[in-house]
């Protein structure tokens, strides 16, 4: 007869609870951050974006995925049916898998290993290996081209994201990710602006290579629709594809989660050793931002007309409320401010990526080869230098 | 030595970024939700025909003269009417306007003597069958009743 006491001591128990909650709940967390990319790209070209299912399209990903699950599973006569299969699958499995070791908050992740910086990046860049051999696959010219240049990319973009992160490994003096960001809280400085703002140059690589590495605009010539159909994934429909959106916003995530960890402060909130702002900044701050989402969904439904989008609005305006109700209460604050403080920052990376994809328009192929291989490599691999040779001078 | 500074610090990628960050206000945005708002349409424009009744009597106005038939190059006007023979006047019994033909030339309109034919600005004409292309007297009169969406 077990009890719950002796079952939550045991050490397998914590990270498996973790695991099936990433797991439940990533697909549904991927869902929103493509109804934000859709909301947030229509705000950017003057249009609306997703309004009819649900209020304000708050239940597009829904519909999407009950879509996306019906449609017909086609797979090419030609295709290569096991390589087929698995691409996608693969994809998937190395970006879920990278979120074993993220730090989503000081009492909340999966593990922390002390080689965590070094798995994220191998499982990154097996993925990449999905993306290939789903373009190979399919046997088709454009799935061909489409994974001819994510390889092309991945060779030339790895060179600078590596040097980035080595560059802030060398500062915080640790692979564990969770030791990264205790480094940061030792140094009350988020690495980002340490070493007298010299740090800045490589967060400012990593960001740039980050989102060549994870595929997106305008970095995102494996898909170009408007050169080859939709690249790699041409062939693919329903559920496979389905996979490979979800590992596309995997790899988002994890790679905001990265640069969150290595360069931002992690689960910190800002300032992390200044005690005055403990207060506004972990309490009042969350609060006020919930509250006020909160506030802009209960003036959203008074502007509905029809009464089951008005109900479900509603329901979302009273879960925000009551998340800034959990924030207020001292008991439960230390255990939510870590992740809210990971996922807002996770947040404001994801929506720069969104924003860079609405404003800069996709580089040619050369210029894309030019841009790696003549300026960031060089750049990452001389700030590599500096900041060594400055962080030697002053320790 | 200002242009090169201007690429090292991303100047251009940061204007850019900024004319896209504040065109992103509500006010700004061109989507009309359509069935949910409509469209005003030119004062001129020409759109689904109507036969006017008198706003009083409800009774037809169109003396079934057949001008506007004759004035029809599509020839999609049809006039019937028969003589009263009390009054000695025509009495219109009949009277159909094919709109899967019609290239809404206002011929017609211009031919009336009395103002009963009249292309209005009810631009919605969609219809399931080809029969339901040809409306009828007691169509025309009413005109168009586009199904109404409350959202």
């Amino acid at each position: 007869m077990f009890r719950m006491a002796e079952i939550l001591s045991n050490p397998y128990v914590q990270p498996l609870i973790a695991t099936l909650l990433i797991i439940a709940l990533f697909p549904l967390v991927a869902g929103y951050i493509v109804l934000a990319e859709r909301k947030v790209l229509a705000d950017l070209q003057v249009r609306l974006g997703p309004m009819r299912v649900g209020p304000y399209g708050f239940l597009q990903p829904l519909a999407d995925a009950f879509k996306l699950l019906l449609k017909e599973d086609i797979i090419p006569a030609a295709a290569d049916k096991w390589l087929f299969w698995g691409a996608p699958v693969l994809s998937t499995f190395t970006a879920l898998t990278s979120f074993a070791v993220l730090p989503l908050s000081d009492k909340f992740y999966v593990a922390d290993v002390n080689i965590g910086m070094l798995f994220v990046l191998a499982m990154s860049s097996i993925g990449i290996l999905g993306l290939i051999l789903g373009g190979w696959s399919s046997n088709s010219k454009y799935s061909l081209l489409g994974s001819l240049r994510s390889a092309a990319q991945m060779v030339s973009y790895e060179v600078p994201l590596g040097f980035a992160v080595v560059t802030g490994l060398m500062v915080a003096g640790t692979l564990s990710m969770q030791g990264i960001v205790n480094a940061q809280l030792e140094k009350g400085v988020w690495i980002a602006f340490s070493n007298y703002g010299l740090m800045l140059v490589p967060t400012v690589l990593f960001l740039i290579a980050g989102v060549a590495e994870t595929n997106r605009a305008p970095f995102d010539l494996p898909e170009a629709e408007s050169e080859i159909v939709a690249g790699f994934h041409t062939e693919y429909s329903g559920f496979r594809f389905a996979l490979y959106f979800l590992a596309e916003y995997a790899a988002i995530f994890v790679i905001s989660s990265l640069a969150v960890t290595l360069f931002f402060g992690g689960w910190l909130r800002p300032f992390p050793n200044v005690a005055f702002l403990e207060m506004p900044l972990n309490t009042v701050f969350p609060a006020l931002l919930f509250g006020a989402i909160g506030a802009g969904c209960a003036v959203g439904v008074t502007r509905l007309m029809l009464p089951e989008q008005k109900g479900v609005l509603a329901v979302v305006a009273l879960a925000m409320f009551a998340l800034a109700a959990m924030f207020l209460v001292p008991a439960l604050n230390p255990f939510i401010r870590g992740l809210f403080w990971f996922l807002f920052k996770v947040a404001i990376i994801v929506y720069t990526f969104i924003w860079y994809r609405g404003t800069f328009p996709r580089f040619r192929y050369d210029q894309l080869m030019d841009l790696g291989w003549r300026y960031l490599i060089p750049i990452s691999m001389g700030s590599l230098i500096v900041n060594g040779i400055v962080l030697l001078a002053t320790t | 030595m200002k242009e090169f500074l201007k690429t090292v610090f991303l100047v251009d990628l940061l204007q850019g970024l900024w004319v896209t960050f504040r065109n992103q206000k509500p006010s700004l945005v061109y989507t009309e939700e359509y069935p949910r708002e409509r469209p005003p349409v030119a004062e001129r424009y020409r759109g689904a025909p109507r036969l006017n009744v008198h706003p009083e009597s409800n009774e037809t106005l169109c003396i079934a003269c057949n001008l506007c038939a004759l004035a029809c190059p599509e020839h999609l006007i049809v006039v019937a009417a028969e003589r009263n023979e009390e009054t000695r006047r025509k009495e219109l019994t009949t009277f159909t306007y094919d709109v899967s033909r019609c290239m809404f030339c206002g011929l017609c309109e211009d031919a009336c003597p009395v103002d009963a034919l009249e292309l209005t600005q009810d631009f919605e004409l969609a219809y399931f069958t080809r029969e339901g292309a040809i409306w009828d007297r007691q169509m025309l009169e009413e005109g168009p009743l586009p199904t109404q969406y409350k959202f």
